[in-house]
């Protein structure tokens, strides 16, 4: 409701203050992330020279490589800028006894958890994912219909949301068991899967790989859906993923929200 | 000592608190030692059960200002943490608002506060100032009574100076207040207080005494505070809560302790010059020399008999009879505690 | 740790080998203590693995072509399984940081008062650290590689295993020599972190830790013939992590192997003096300025 929006609004306000006040920083950690980003981009543009489509047969030439890329940019960069944050300092929380402060107060915890932290610097993917899903989609023969462009922004929406709710039980793990291992490894290993598009799982492995991390963890609804609708010939077989992505969202959301609520109702607090 | 104040009227019949049979245990797991140890903790992990708070009972009426008074690790943190709904418990009931704090309803976290000391609840990055806004939004407090309340809390302390700086950049002290101020700007029924005083200097301590002092007769407000500090109980409680390995030991006033637990006070006499010692020797009580003063350790039984044969003696210029030191019954009860539990460990 | 290790440490050699087991004895200890993470944490670094070999299979699929630079499909699976062994030698996790902290806290002092030199302490030091590494990370590794067996070409000949391990000893140097003249640099900078980012960056790229470097013979330079894995060949990167794979695979062999070696010493000799000149002209930059 509106007083959610204006707490999230002083969070974030605060934060860009911080930010802007050290700016060295907050460019270099910009740099940073585009570095990283460069680096993949050149990766991906060297494979190209060898081949003209990654999957035999299943589309993703060049420019709808670029835009499955872009789209992963683009989801990336709002939860690494708004959820993670807040989560990473979760550790810390319990450790101080921070999470105790939180637990007390007359405001639902899982939101103050996830939100009360904005990393500004994680937008700079975003805005370069933008300008490259632009480019990919300039350089294809065939342009998206009406019906893409409209899903498109609701399907990265669900993709936010499907990863936002992974977030959460990584946090409610977190909650449970103190401290070890660091969540934003764990991040990473996870959505690794989820950097290419899914045809690649194929074969004896890949194909029930692909199973569990569309129907379990589904991971590999977050980038492909919208990036297939946006940059694949859009059918009728198109609306199962958009259904699909939706459902799962849905899910993601819900299904976390229990497991986070069990979490604070097991929660041990630092004793002193 | 603090006197009786008539303002301070006897608690009304309702408890505000109640806590029957609450208990709290933790599994802890203990930590290898040395290598060979380090190894086998891979394989298998010895734990054991520790019982926090132990079948407690309690009841606080409004506007009681109740301390809970015990060594580290007496359980009374985790009690209070109980009382807050952070954690919840093994076993038992409690209800404070006439609300089982564990359940965490929106309606029961807007009535109460906690401060913990030297843990804050300020959000680290923001001027303490966008903290209360925060709070003011988080709280639902009308725009009109925060400014007058936040005003009123901010020059009580003396603090209207720093609310615009980091709160990161502050002091402890100085933290302390702000943080009692954000505790109280939702006008709480029930303050909790978990070691306020802990790690401040003799000046802020007087300060935040008194304030807590005059905010909770003002707007009589139930407070429970944790602390193992005597200053804190006798500056500001009447009622006394002692609290040792998770279970009462005792609970009634600051007087009562002094009349239970001691069996004896203390003389002390002036005399002009050093005394022959076996003169008070033989009267058969513990006796300190320091120079031309004598400190016995008196029956308080037989101090009625004795005292004029002691008065007596040749060259007393000047007597004075003293209640034992709280901080020393307490001490000695704590000790006693332990001790008897060392014994019950032992004969396990 | 270090400070404790310093104050019971008299002058001898063999007091020098007893520190070093203390030194290796906690070291083993401070990996035993987070128990599930270490066994997890090693096969969890395999991983990423597994995205870029699907990724290649699907690359390899849509071409007609059976391998790509030298590279079968195959090869490839064997390659970056190789890299993350030559990664374990030559990768030093915090020793530019460590040196440009301890240059920012002035715990770099103890070292120009006592008759210890800074280099071959850190050196000892990273030689116990990766010891213990490898105890613990042997049997994931191992299992990993034999499960895999079957992307890999049969076993190479001695000649080749022997040029192997010296690339690997030599690349464990390369690494440290290069990072800690990077973490020299904290005598005159006072935020190395970039710097080092920025190292981090290029070797990402260029080692070999992303693609083989073979790949880059199709990328054309400024020069006519030159291709940019002729010019990165001359570069230190690729020999920590490309190089010693490649030689295990057989990508380099006869005479190219005997120079690629002798680039390989050539710039651990460059890097190890580099180091020391830096230390050396630091230390005199540092007690000027009275840290």
């Amino acid at each position: 409701m509106g007083r959610y929006l204006a707490i999230f609004l002083t969070f974030a306000r605060a934060c860009l203050v911080r930010d802007m006040t050290f700016r060295a920083n907050f460019i270099l950690e910009c740099l940073t992330s585009l570095g990283w980003m460069s680096m993949n981009l050149a990766f991906y543009l060297l494979v190209f020279t060898y081949t003209s489509e990654i999957g035999k047969g299943t589309g993703w030439s060049k420019e709808p490589f670029f835009a499955f890329v872009a789209t992963g940019l683009i989801i990336n960069s709002v939860v690494q800028a708004f959820f993670m944050p807040s989560a990473e300092e979760l550790t810390e929380m319990v450790r101080t006894g921070g999470l105790d402060a939180v637990l007390v107060q007359p405001l639902d915890a899982q939101f103050l958890l996830s939100m009360h932290r904005v990393d500004f610097s994680s937008l700079a993917n975003g805005a370069v994912g933008v300008g490259l899903l632009a480019w990919a989609l300039g350089r294809m023969d065939h342009a998206p219909p009406a019906v893409a462009w409209l899903l498109y922004p609701l399907l990265v929406l669900c993709g936010v949301a499907i990863l936002y709710g992974l977030v959460i039980m990584l946090a409610a793990a977190t909650i449970l068991m103190g401290r070890n291992q660091s969540l934003y490894d764990f991040w990473f290993y996870l959505t690794n899967f989820s950097r290419y598009p899914a045809e690649i799982y194929s074969g004896p492995w890949g194909g029930p790989l692909r199973m569990i991390c569309t129907f379990v963890i589904p991971i590999l609804l977050v980038v492909n859906v919208p990036a297939r609708v946006i940059a694949q010939p859009f059918t009728g077989e198109s609306w199962i993923g958009v259904v699909a992505a939706v459902v799962a969202a849905i899910a993601s959301l819900v299904v976390s929200r229990i497991v986070f609520q069990r979490a604070l109702a097991r929660y041990r607090s630092a004793s002193s | 000592m603090h006197n009786s104040d008539p303002a301070v009227a006897a608690p009304v019949a309702e408890p505000v608190i109640r806590v029957a049979g609450l208990a709290k245990e933790y599994r802890v797991y203990d930590k290898p030692e040395g290598l060979a140890a380090s190894v086998r903790a891979l394989f298998h992990r010895t734990s054991r059960v520790v019982e926090a708070v132990k079948g407690v009972d309690l009841e606080v009426g409004r506007g009681e200002f109740v301390a809970l008074l015990g060594p580290n690790g007496a359980g009374k943190t985790t009690l209070l943490k109980l009382l807050s709904g952070i954690i919840t418990p093994s076993r038992g009931t409690a209800t404070v608002l006439g609300h089982v704090p564990w359940e965490r309803a929106d309606d029961f976290r807007r009535r109460f506060a906690l401060v913990m000391g030297q843990r804050n609840q300020l959000w680290w990055d923001l001027p303490a100032a966008e903290s209360f806004r925060l709070h003011q939004e988080i709280y639902r407090i009308d725009p009109a009574r925060f400014e007058k309340t936040r005003n009123e809390l901010v020059d009580l302390l003396g603090v209207r100076k720093l609310i615009l700086q980091p709160v990161r950049e502050l002091s402890l002290g100085e933290r302390m207040k702000l943080e009692l101020v954000a505790a109280l700007l939702h006008e709480p029924e029930v303050l909790f207080l978990d070691e306020p005083t802990i790690g401040l200097d003799v000046v802020a301590q007087h300060t935040i005494h008194e304030f807590l002092r005059d905010v909770q007769r003002r707007r009589r407000m139930t407070v429970v505070l944790t602390t193992h500090y005597m200053k804190d109980v006798a500056a500001l409680c009447e009622r006394v809560v002692v609290i040792t390995r998770g279970d009462i030991l005792y609970d009634g006033s600051l007087a009562e302790i002094v009349d239970r637990f001691t069996t004896h006070k203390i003389v002390t006499l002036d005399f002009d010059e050093a005394p022959d010692r076996s003169l008070i020797e033989r009267f058969g009580f513990p006796c300190e020399f320091r120079g031309p003063q004598v400190v016995l350790r008196i029956d308080r039984t037989r101090i009625a008999d004795v005292l004029p044969g002691i008065l007596g003696s040749a060259g007393v210029r000047d007597v004075s009879v003293e209640d034992v030191p709280l901080e020393e019954i307490v001490a000695e009860l704590f000790r006693a505690d332990s001790r008897a539990a060392a014994v019950a460990e032992a004969a396990r | 740790m270090s400070d404790a290790l310093l104050a019971a440490r008299p002058a001898g050699p063999l007091q020098g080998l007893r520190t070093w087991w203390t030194m290796l004895k906690i070291c083993l200890e401070e990996r035993l203590v987070y128990r599930g993470d270490f066994v997890l944490g090693t096969l969890m670094r395999f991983l990423p693995i597994v995205t870029q070999v699907f990724l290649w299979t699907a690359v390899f699929g849509a071409t007609s072509r059976g391998d790509i630079a030298g590279y079968t499909r195959n090869d490839i699976v064997a390659y970056y399984l190789l890299t993350m062994l030559t990664r374990a030698f030559s990768s030093m996790p915090g020793l530019a940081g460590g040196i440009a902290r301890s240059v920012r806290d002035g715990s770099v002092k103890k070292f120009l008062i006592q008759p210890v030199d800074y280099v071959s302490f850190l050196l000892a030091a990273r030689v116990a650290h990766k010891l213990v590494y490898y105890a613990v990370a042997t049997i994931p590794f191992a299992l990993v590689f034999f499960l895999c067996r079957s992307y890999f070409p049969p076993i190479p000949d001695a000649t080749t295993i022997a040029a192997f391990l010296l690339s690997l000893a030599l690349s464990f140097l390369l690494g440290f020599f290069m990072e800690a003249t990077l973490g020299m640099l904290g005598f005159w900078f006072m935020e190395v972190s970039s710097i080092v980012f920025g190292y981090m960056l290029v070797q990402y790229l260029l080692s070999g830790h992303m693609f083989p470097i073979d790949l880059l013979r199709t990328v054309p330079t400024g020069l006519s013939g030159v291709s940019l894995a002729d010019v990165v060949h001359w570069l230190p990167f690729e020999y920590t992590a490309y190089f010693s794979s490649a030689i295990w695979l057989g990508k380099v062999q006869g005479a190219a192997l005997v120079n690629a070696l002798l680039i390989e010493a050539g710039w651990v000799v460059v890097m190890a003096v580099a180091c020391r000149v830096a230390w050396w002209r630091g230390t005199r930059r540092y007690s000027a300025f009275g840290g």
